[in-house]
């Protein structure tokens, strides 16, 4: 066996553990009772397929995929800030419309589901 | 001969990477609660991520994709803390059930 | 800041305390919640020919909804299958599988100067096609922007009062500690690394597009880093109207200019350059670079204009944050209000004494004065 294959070997094995690993925590993704541990899984998600990105960018000797997987972080930490601006509550939010007239206020609040 | 050690060498760190994945997956599935399964995702952010990183550049060798994946470390490194804090201060903010699984300090 | 962190870590002292809601309200509100709709289903089965009345309606709804989903479904599949039969057979000998690639790859590289196949493509032998394609952004964000801008024409209606206050009650992540350190040290990082994608196009993956949707991304962390009244300070809707106005007008010249001279068999004066090179490809480059900036300003926009109805100062932010939340800007508290105290406490403010009048319903004058003026 050539040095080659054998790094090919290697990366495809990785590749496709890492693979198998993304598929189960879509399964908690799926199940997670509250909307934190989806973003968290959504987090875990693309953390892992960043390495997958990474190995795919060795294996085909192409140095640019690391660009896409650079990106992919970013946009994946972007995502998590964006949410988390929306979910959290502050202190002095505008007083008494909360109830009436906020149709997103039950999708905020809504923890299990 | 000396490519060949070079290639264990990054198989040896590539799998305990894998097996850091590995154990975070376990985690996320064995604990309880949300500020629980962050410490188990922490796991692979930061180590799982650093020695598959390590081992791809050792394999590849000093060129300008070992530079990039250094910056993929520093990058990772640098945003998943604070995804982190942020996502526990979702799950603060928004659970209305929080003390059944977090004990707060009494202030003094 | 170094102090800060050393008290947050000895537990001295929570930043964070003051600022956001760690309560039990949300058990409070979901009380509320089932409380009003316990009264609604009292109301309701107070009359209770109207039940019926309602159950029948949502019965025909569903129906209708249901037949009409069906039968649109099947229409589209219908349409989208007999277009696919009319599409001649991949890898079948038609000389748009066979003669136009194969004359992109093999003579693209000394027809365009651009190493890069996809670059060249786009950018050169259809560059009119990506011309619409960043016409299409910019129509997209200034259709957003008529749906959703708030200006100061409708600022008096009184809905955007409280759209303004809704939107900015969004968690301002500038008030963490963490993201600003961490953004001080990031953004310029992400933007550097946006203009290396936009400029080296030509020659590796990446171009106008990708470049430009990374820029946006590291504008949309900057404006959520450092919060959005900084980033306003130039990041205004006059500065994204310049710049895509330009982007647009330099390009349709640039690309009309090469047409021109083809379709007249003049020669091209625009040096190809060597094919690797920063500064190769002829026209590419700018090109990228207008590219570039259209969709930077239009993800910056539809994030910023999504998230608060709003581009840079159009609305001056400071009233409502602190004026609107004391006093309660919803209608009920501005009619007792604007009763009790008349225009005299907001005299000052004239944008904001319409919004009273208009709230206060005692006058059709003072409405239509402010609708008008």
């Amino acid at each position: 066996m050539s040095i080659e294959s054998a790094y090919q070997y290697l990366y495809l094995s990785a590749a496709i553990v890492l693979a198998v690993l993304v598929g189960i925590v879509l399964i908690r993704s799926v199940i997670g009772p509250r909307i934190t541990d989806r973003i968290l899984c959504i987090n875990m998600i693309g953390t892992l397929v960043i390495c997958i990105i990474a190995i795919l960018a060795l294996r085909q000797e192409e140095g640019y995929l690391v660009d896409i997987s650079l990106i992919y972080a970013m946009i994946s930490f972007l995502t998590v800030l964006i949410l988390a601006s929306v979910y959290i509550r502050t202190k002095n939010k505008p007083p008494e419309d909360g109830e009436k007239d906020t149709p997103s206020e039950g999708g905020k609040e809504e923890g299990h589901g | 001969m000396a490519e060949w050690i070079r290639f264990w060498i990054v198989a040896a760190i590539l799998f305990a990477g894998i097996f850091c994945y590995v154990l975070e997956v376990i985690g996320i599935f064995r604990f309880g609660y949300v500020l629980n399964r962050m410490h188990a995702s922490g796991i692979g952010d930061t180590m799982g991520l650093l020695l598959i990183v390590v081992a791809l550049m050792i394999a590849s060798g000093w060129n300008f994709t070992t530079l990039k994946l250094l910056l993929l470390i520093i990058f990772m490194w640098l945003t998943s803390p604070t995804s982190t804090h942020f996502l526990s201060m979702v799950e603060m903010n928004t659970n209305p059930y929080l003390d059944r699984y977090v004990r707060r300090r009494e202030k003094t | 800041m170094r102090e800060l962190f050393r008290k947050w870590m000895e537990g001295d002292q929570d930043p964070m305390e003051s600022i956001l809601d760690i309560s039990m309200q949300a058990d409070q509100s979901r009380d509320e919640r089932k409380q009003i709709t316990h009264e609604k289903r009292r109301m309701l089965s107070a009359d209770p020919g109207s039940q019926e009345r309602v159950e029948q309606d949502r019965r025909w709804f569903r129906k209708i909804y249901l037949a009409v989903a069906v039968i649109s479904c099947i229409s589209l599949s219908l349409v989208l299958l007999y277009t696919v039969s009319l599409m001649p057979r991949y890898g079948a000998e038609n000389p748009r599988t066979t003669e136009v690639v194969s004359r992109y790859v093999e003579e693209g590289i000394e027809e365009t100067g651009a190493v890069n196949i996809v670059s060249g493509m786009i950018l050169d032998y259809r560059a009119f096609d990506t011309l619409g394609e960043s016409h299409v952004l910019f129509t997209a964000l200034v259709c957003v922007m008529i749906l959703l801008r708030i200006d100061k024409k409708n600022q008096r209606t009184g809905y955007e009062d409280y759209y303004t206050i809704r939107s900015d009650s969004y968690f301002d992540l500038s008030r963490d500690p963490i993201l600003p350190a961490m953004g001080r040290a990031l953004i310029p990082c992400i933007l550097l690394y946006g203009i290396y994608i936009l400029l080296n196009g030509q020659n590796s993956p990446g171009g106008g597009f990708s470049g430009g949707a990374v820029i946006g991304a590291g504008m949309i962390l900057f404006s959520a880093a450092f919060g959005m009244q900084f980033a306003d300070r130039f990041l205004t809707l006059k500065l994204c109207n310049i710049v895509t106005f330009v982007s647009l007008a330099f390009y349709s010249f640039a690309k009309g200019y090469v047409f021109f001279m083809g379709a007249n068999g003049l020669e091209n004066h625009i040096p190809k350059g060597t094919p690797g090179a920063i500064l190769s490809g002829g026209m590419i480059l700018p090109l990228d670079i207008a590219v570039g900036c259209v969709v930077s300003v239009t993800m910056f926009g539809f994030y910023s204009l999504f998230r608060r109805g709003s581009i840079g100062m159009d609305v001056d932010y400071g009233r409502f944050a602190s004026g609107g939340r004391k006093g309660k800007l919803t209608a009920s508290s501005l009619k007792d209000s604007g009763k009790a105290k008349g225009t005299a406490s907001f005299s000052k403010d004239p944008c904001k004494a319409k919004g009273t009048a208009f709230f206060s319903k005692d006058s059709g004058k003072a409405k239509a004065a402010g609708r008008k003026g």
